[in-house]
């Protein structure tokens, strides 16, 4: 079931440490003996749990609010009474649908998403009583107007500029006008005591998927990248999901390491997100001799590196400050992106960068060229750049790559 | 000593038989790829054994690379082609600072370093334009052989624009152009100028030389001369250009 030390000659020994019959995260831990459900089990039911959250939620007559970036502030969803869910397609099949209206030459995580509004298939979008149309890129900004012929959306628009007052200060606007919508359409104020209680939740959510992620920069680490991805959510605030998170840190820090894993060469992966359904290329590394030590994307650590600060101030300047400072490629110049691979490669002793750019993203592809210089000349790491969609046509060629990256780390 | 490296490529399998102490040649083969890729590479490889009259069990070990690496059930292990001919092109030029190798379904361009290891390297494989398909395509387009298409380039005073960078669309290109009266000549040898324009995109500005070009399309003439003339530098035609990866297989194959 897991895939740790995942050799498929090698018959696994029944005491072999690495091939419990749970997943690897809940095996050699005694905390694991007896206890009700691994997290990991948990979490691979992620689609049915947030969705049976959802509904409930419904029931009680708390509004549903779809968004597609991580510079949504969860935490005005929440105070609002609101559930955040995210949007984001990771499917092949809703793809053609979407090209019935949409350009080809577009990324996949667009026509997947906009395919399963067209074919109105995605559970959590049918039930969205509002969605937050963020202007990411140009692409999702043009794609939420068609949605929007159907559909309830509100435009967030995201800064551009880094380390810009103007920008700043239009994006702490934006927070408040984005405030003000959810108040009018959901019919109740958004207290600053609200706010406060849900930064409160949202740093705590950040906290622990943060130190989840840093159980990584141990050599061998006690999980996979994989396994790691699969802790996220789609929907952000669910008590029983930190009640899980808190379990499996306690049981990872008990678990011994995978020997196994130590032979893998660690990958800091970087570029686009792999959202739930998209995890193909991170299996094809992990699959290949890699191991995916870190994520510097928006389903990895880029948005939960930093919390929202409070410090008495004001809750809605703190909401701005905290997202204005997530290193997006829609961000010229980006150098806090740059900042942030230097210090993740060095943390999590990276022994080469693997940037993922989905096709037609042009805001990341263009970046590319920086992150490959960044890594060679700068951090002394082999770099290789994947450029693919969410068809499975090229797997065993990115495979090759993966394979020779892999080769190439071990030659030095 | 004897090991063996096996490529088994998209359109052929290639077998090398390498001396482990002294790094020299025993035997090779080449064979058309087919659907029983196993039994294929067995046959050519027991073919090459018997030709170098070398009994199977003097070879120590075998290591398989090319696309249907994974088929060579007989292989003790696997090595990317990319880290195989990085060895086979730098064992056989030992100067070797930059590796352009075109093969029947992609092309690549391997940098190294100083010490011959690989440095960083691209790949095309995404489409057709820029590999050997792309020219068996034109060829077949043209009604004539593979190997004669460098014969024929040769004879071009003004190389046709190809533009398209679909293989399919170029074959729609190729077709008007035909039909528009331009020569055979004039096309071939646009077709080569549009498949070294592609390999030179992979290559960016930084070309570090020596260059050496390897792989089947090496085998084409005149296509390193397309090579050399869009990247701006000489371009050398490795020896034996469709053997270099079996070549580092079988060296990688003595390295353990």
């Amino acid at each position: 079931m897991s895939q740790c030390c995942g050799k498929p000659p090698v018959e696994p020994k029944p005491t072999d440490p690495c091939k419990p019959p749970e997943p690897a995260v809940c095996g050699g831990s005694p905390a694991a003996a007896g206890a009700a459900e691994c997290p990991l089990t948990y979490f691979r039911r992620m689609i049915p749990n947030c969705l049976a959250y959802a509904k409930a939620a419904r029931q009680q007559g708390r509004p549903i609010v779809g968004i597609m970036c991580e510079y949504a502030p969860r935490e005005l969803i929440m105070a609002a009474g609101g559930v955040p869910v995210c949007l984001c397609g990771g499917a092949n099949e809703t793809i053609p649908a979407a090209e019935e209206i949409l350009p080809s030459t577009l990324c996949p995580l667009i026509k997947s998403t906009f395919g399963y509004h067209v074919l109105k298939s995605n559970p959590f979008l049918e039930m969205a009583d509002l969605v937050v149309a963020e202007t990411t890129c140009d692409g999702k900004k043009k794609m939420f107007e068609l949605m929007a012929e159907s559909r309830p959306t509100y435009t967030l628009e995201l800064p551009q500029k880094e380390n810009d007052a103007d920008a700043r200060a239009h994006w702490a606007a934006e927070i408040r006008k984005f405030k003000r919508e959810l108040e009018i359409r959901f019919g109740r104020p958004i207290t600053h005591e609200a706010l406060r209680k849900a930064i409160a939740v949202m740093n705590r959510e950040r906290r622990l998927r943060r130190e989840l992620a840093a159980l990584m920069k141990a050599s061998p680490p006690p999980l996979t990248g994989r396994e790691l991805l699969d802790f996220k959510s789609s929907i952000s605030g669910i008590p029983e999901d930190y009640e899980q998170y808190e379990k499996a840190l306690r049981m990872l820090r008990e678990k011994r390491p995978c020997p196994s894993l130590a032979s893998r060469v660690r990958v800091l992966l970087t570029g686009v997100p792999l959202v739930h359904g998209a995890e193909r290329v991170l299996d094809i590394i992990e699959g290949h001799g890699g191991l995916v030590v870190c994520q510097e994307n928006c389903t990895g650590l880029k948005p939960i590196l930093e919390d929202v600060e409070l410090n008495g101030g004001d809750p809605l300047d703190a909401l701005a400050e905290k997202y204005y400072r997530i290193p997006c490629s829609v961000h010229t110049a980006n150098e806090r992106r740059m900042e942030s691979l230097r210090n993740l490669a060095r943390e999590y002793q990276a022994q080469c960068v693997l940037e993922l750019i989905w096709q037609a993203c042009l805001t990341y592809d263009i970046e590319s060229h920086r992150v490959k210089r960044l890594a060679e000349q700068e951090l002394g790491l082999p770099y290789l750049r994947i450029e693919t969609d969410y068809s499975p046509s090229d797997s065993a060629r990115i495979a090759v790559r993966v394979e020779a990256l892999c080769e190439t780390v071990r030659q030095r | 000593m004897v090991c063996a490296g096996i490529d088994a490529g998209s359109r052929a399998i290639k077998v090398a038989l390498m001396d482990s102490k002294g790094g020299k040649m025993l035997g090779s083969g080449v064979a058309d790829q087919g659907v029983e890729q196993e039994a294929l590479a067995r046959r050519l490889f027991e073919d090459v054994l018997a030709r170098a009259g070398i009994a199977r069990n003097r070879v120590s070990r075998i290591v398989a690379t090319g696309y249907g690496r994974n088929n060579v059930g007989f292989a003790d292990t696997t090595i990317t082609e990319i880290t195989c001919h990085a060895v086979g092109v730098r064992h056989l030029v030992p100067d070797a600072m930059t590796i352009i190798e075109i093969g029947g379904q992609d092309s690549k361009l391997i940098r190294l370093n100083s010490r011959g290891a690989v440095q960083d390297f691209a790949m095309n494989d995404r489409c057709a334009a820029g590999t050997g398909c792309f020219l068996e395509m034109v060829a077949r387009r043209l009604g004539i052989s593979l190997s004669d298409l460098g014969q024929l380039a040769a004879r071009s005073t003004k190389a046709a624009a190809i533009s398209s960078m679909c293989a399919v669309f170029a074959e729609t290109e190729i077709v008007g152009l035909l039909a528009s009266g331009t020569a055979p000549e004039d096309i071939v040898a646009g077709v080569m100028t549009a498949v070294a324009s592609r390999v030179a995109a992979m290559a960016g500005r930084t070309i570090l030389p020596p260059v050496v070009f390897t792989g089947g399309v090496a085998l084409i003439p005149r296509m390193a001369e397309a090579l050399a003339s869009v990247l701006k530098h000489p371009v050398s035609l490795s020896p034996e250009p469709q053997l270099t990866g079996a070549v580092g297989a079988a060296i990688l194959a003595s390295r353990k």
